[in-house]
């Protein structure tokens, strides 16, 4: 695990919601290396319009995408569905949600990036 | 070709802990694979974001160059350049940086502000022309703070790549085929070990049973 540990140093502490992020005169978190990472503010109210008051409180940033080294393939965790609203308007397909995950592919996983470039982070998993 | 893993005690105990190596390093490779595989992928869609931008910015020096040829023409060179040192454009700049896979990238997000109001009706020798030409221009200044911060990135990614390729292709070709090696070399060395030890029994059994049929 200790790869892991060093590969994903630049993962945040602590999420912040979108609501809070959106309070803020300058949007960002601090990373695990000691880091900062910034979030650009269109992309803040572009989330922000796409989603209702409730889950913009419930809603985490940023969206961490799992890469696993095992499967190879990309999945975002959902615990409440939040995120694969999100993932359904910005990739403008239907996204299923299933054991609190939605599973992309490469394609989208290009699109979600081009779109909400400092909204998502890699988390590399076993 | 591979170079051999130098083994001090080709031991059993050694042989456990170059496989411990091995199973570590094909995994750590598998990581590095990947790794590079999303720095490549954020790496290609810089560099289409690149050339769009810079192709947008071609477009927007051309316009505000036209435009300021039509307000040269029209007011002259002195009231034009008088109004272009006047001109003001309030602005603030978020300077940070964003993390992608673990590389730290530059990050910009310009703000426009209001031009304050005295600034607006103090304006007596204006006209459409020249306010065209100042709004041509600052168009241009938000695209520039953004190319500036896509060419800075590509720069980064490109520099990561390379040190994550070198990483990727020294596990892939120089230490995981030594360990391949060293491992092979080792299990035949307890093979021969083996057949050794089995050839000498068989020769001890034959003197005893030599020996048994002497004494009878």
């Amino acid at each position: 695990m200790e790869e892991f540990r060093a590969i994903n140093a630049h993962i945040p502490r602590r999420r912040k919601s979108l609501a809070e992020l959106l309070n803020e005169e300058e949007p960002k978190i601090a990373c695990g290396d000691g880091s900062e990472h910034f979030f650009r503010k269109k992309e803040l109210a572009l989330l922000a319009g796409m989603l209702e008051e409730e889950e913009r409180e419930e809603l985490l940033l940023p969206i961490l995408i799992e890469v696993s080294s095992e499967g190879g393939g990309y999945t975002v965790p959902s615990p409440r569905g939040i995120e694969a609203k999100l993932l359904s308007k910005v990739l403008d397909m239907e996204m299923s949600w299933s054991m609190n995950k939605v599973v992309i592919f490469r394609p989208h996983l290009f699109l979600l990036r081009r779109v909400l470039k400092t909204c998502t982070q890699y988390v590399f998993t076993p | 070709m591979a170079v051999k893993i130098q083994v001090t005690r080709p031991t059993k105990m050694e042989l456990a802990r170059l496989k411990r190596r091995h199973k570590l390093a094909a995994r750590i490779q598998k990581i590095v694979k990947d790794r590079l595989s999303l720095l490549v992928m954020e790496f290609l869609q810089t560099v289409q974001e690149c050339a769009a931008v810079r192709e947008q910015l071609q477009s927007e020096f051309d316009q505000a160059y036209r435009a300021f040829c039509v307000a040269w023409g029209y007011h002259g060179k002195v009231p034009l350049e008088k109004e272009m040192s006047l001109a003001e454009m309030p602005f603030t700049v978020s300077a940070g940086t964003r993390n992608v896979a673990g590389v730290k990238l530059p990050f910009f997000d310009i703000e426009k502000g209001e031009a304050s109001a005295a600034r607006v009706q103090n304006r007596l020798d204006g006209s459409s022309v020249l306010d065209q030409s100042i709004e041509r221009s600052k168009k241009c200044l938000e695209t520039i703070v953004h190319l500036t911060e896509l060419q800075n990135s590509l720069d980064l990614l490109g520099t990561e790549i390379n040190k994550v390729k070198r990483i990727n292709n020294a596990l892939e070709f120089i230490v995981i085929p030594a360990l391949d090696v060293t491992i092979r070399y080792l299990n035949m060395k307890f093979e021969e070990r083996d057949r050794e030890e089995t050839a000498r029994l068989k020769y001890v059994k034959q003197l005893l049973e030599k020996k048994e049929a002497i004494a009878y």
